[in-house]
């Protein structure tokens, strides 16, 4: 009877000291939460539920959803809303299918196979300023690009200068460095598929596409949505190249929401409605996140 | 046979030229470098082979870049980005090693937590951080820029993982010999994992090469611009003359392209590590 009780004690006094371990190994990463993240999403709702003038000294007055509702009404934030899903929609499908492609044609053991590899994926260690100060230059009228398309008897393009094409220029940017980053996420999932399962195919007689539908396809689904949501979150707040190119122009085409909160708060000063917006992206990010946590892989099965 | 080895050697030019495209822009940058700024434009139009290889090579760009201060940036994002390597794979480990090695109530949702709020992307609660920033007063200080590179999702992720592949039986022994969670983690997991340290390191490290938005929202002095930072004010400012922000760039780029380079089997690994093992 008094054994149990004994070792019912050391039991919990053996979780006790581990649960004060977990506690101090924890504790930096909570502070780093706490004033990284939690604080600045409180003082964005705070922001954003009140108003005042540019540059009084009053405090400024709660206001409820008065800020939301007039920037719901506002044709400018539809337009950086819909110029922001217009550009996710084609930059994170178009990345993702080639980067599968590259990854796909990368792992057929062709000859120097590593070095393609390593080429491809070079230009994602460019810093976003500096690739996009190379394609900045590369783009303009009298630059390689466009030296380019006139040896193919294309006329010049005017790209970053031109409202219908401001994002396709901006998909080019973000691909040359995404596709090879994604592309080696893809390799890593290739390479975990089992070979008995292209082996069973193999003795089956399945060509190459159909071994891709029927095996590399349905193995690949959850690195591959994986990425595809990583991919959506990167390119949901691109700032560097409209913030150095484009200022959001021109006619607003390439103003994108985490460029337009940036304008809205800082060129506009108008921290309110910048903020008002800022929730209305971080709830969208939030969303998209706790999708991408449910992707990640989980090795120890105890969810 | 001879169809497979005909269809082999397709798809090896397809790779080669996919891979010469992707590295043309890389090419033509360090081109740039080394030809004066009047040159830049010269050979594109029409296009020939100068594009890449400049007539006359020069120094004068890298020689600009260097007189105008660049090295400045340089060493302020080096010392930024080894401080936040440092500090912030010790906050990372400690925090994946309590996550995957002690037991304790409430792990998994302590776990879905953390790297919950980490995955949000920092660009997202950077402006209204920058505020909060600056009522404490952290304006144009290098912990201001360092601070928010310390607490990254991917790397906790990726070496709980790598912390939960080790066998139970070493931190039972350990224990049994007498051994607080600390000497298990430090003599015990650490030394095992390297490779995982050295994958969220490059993450950790990446994180900081690129800061671009929040570096300009926390700091007004020239002094403490980062490297990307000093060179989109030189592009800024000059709007002809791109031989020195050529030649800024081109060193900008080379140093994650050599650690990249040198270390990317690691890299390989951690990223492989976000892979489904069900």
């Amino acid at each position: 009877m008094s054994t149990t009780m004994q070792r019912a004690q050391r039991h919990t006094s053996v979780a006790r000291r581990n649960t004060l371990a977990a506690i101090a190994f924890l504790a930096p990463t909570a502070i780093l939460i706490i004033v990284l993240r939690i604080v600045p999403a409180i003082s964005a709702v705070r922001d954003s539920t009140h108003s005042g003038l540019p540059g009084s000294l009053a405090e400024p007055e709660f206001v409820g959803f008065d800020v939301f509702a007039r920037l719901f009404a506002s044709d400018s934030f539809w337009q950086s809303v819909r110029q922001t899903l217009f550009f996710n929609v084609l930059v994170n499908p178009i990345q993702i299918f080639l980067a599968l492609v590259l990854a796909v044609l990368l792992t057929r053991n062709l000859p120097a196979s590593g070095l393609w590899r390593t080429l491809i994926f070079l230009p994602s260690a460019v810093p976003l300023a500096g690739s996009t100060i190379v394609w900045g230059i590369a783009l303009r009228p009298d630059g390689p690009v466009n030296g380019m398309l006139e040896l193919l008897d294309i006329p010049r393009q005017p790209w970053f200068t031109s409202p219908d094409q401001v994002i396709l220029a901006l998909i080019v940017l973000a691909s040359w460095i995404g596709i090879g980053y994604w592309m080696m996420f893809l390799i890593a999932g290739l390479n975990d598929i089992p070979t008995v399962y292209y082996e069973a195919a193999r003795i089956d007689g399945a060509g190459a596409l159909r071994t891709f539908f029927s095996v590399t396809l349905p193995m690949l689904r959850r690195p591959l949505l994986f990425v595809l949501v990583a991919d959506t979150v990167a390119n949901f707040v691109l700032f560097a190249p409209i913030q150095i190119l484009t200022n959001g122009g021109p006619e607003k085409q390439s103003n994108l929401l985490m460029y337009d909160i940036f304008h809205t708060s800082y060129e506009l000063s108008d921290p309110y409605t910048a903020s008002a917006e800022l929730v209305v992206l971080l709830l969208i990010m939030i969303a998209i996140v706790v999708v991408q946590f449910r992707l990640l892989g989980s090795s120890d099965g105890e969810e | 046979m001879i169809i497979r080895r005909v269809g082999r050697g397709l798809l090896t030019v397809v790779a080669i030229l996919v891979s010469l495209l992707f590295l043309l822009p890389v090419l033509w940058l360090v081109a740039s470098t080394f030809r004066s700024s009047t040159e830049t434009f010269a050979s594109s139009s029409p296009l020939n082979w100068n594009v890449l290889w400049p007539k006359e090579f020069t120094l004068v760009n890298l020689e600009s870049a260097v007189n105008s201060g660049f090295m400045t940036a340089l060493s302020n994002s080096l010392l930024v980005a080894v401080v936040t390597v440092i500090v912030g794979l010790g906050i990372s480990a400690a925090a994946a090693f309590a996550l995957a090695v002690i037991p304790f109530r409430g792990r998994t949702v302590t776990f879905s937590i953390v790297v919950l709020s980490f995955l949000v992307p920092f660009e997202a609660i950077a402006i209204p951080l920058s505020r909060s920033f600056s009522d404490w007063g952290l304006t144009n200080t290098l912990i201001a820029l360092i601070l928010p590179g310390l607490g990254n999702g991917l790397a906790v992720f990726t070496m709980r993982q790598f912390f939960l592949g080790v066998p139970h039986s070493l931190s039972e022994a350990a224990h049994l010999d007498g051994a607080n969670w600390f000497r298990v983690f430090w003599s015990v997991y650490l030394p095992l994992t390297r490779p995982a340290l050295i994958g969220a390191g490059l993450i950790l490290f990446l994180f900081q090469w690129q800061a671009y938005l929040w570096p300009i929202l926390v700091t007004s002095r020239q002094e403490l611009d980062l490297a990307p930072v000093a060179i989109a004010k030189a592009f800024g400012a000059f709007t002809t003359d791109y031989g020195r922000v050529f030649a800024e760039t081109a060193i900008l780029a080379i140093i994650p392209a050599i650690v990249l380079l040198a270390l990317q089997r690691y890299f390989v690994t951690s990223v492989a590590s976000t892979g489904s093992k069900e």
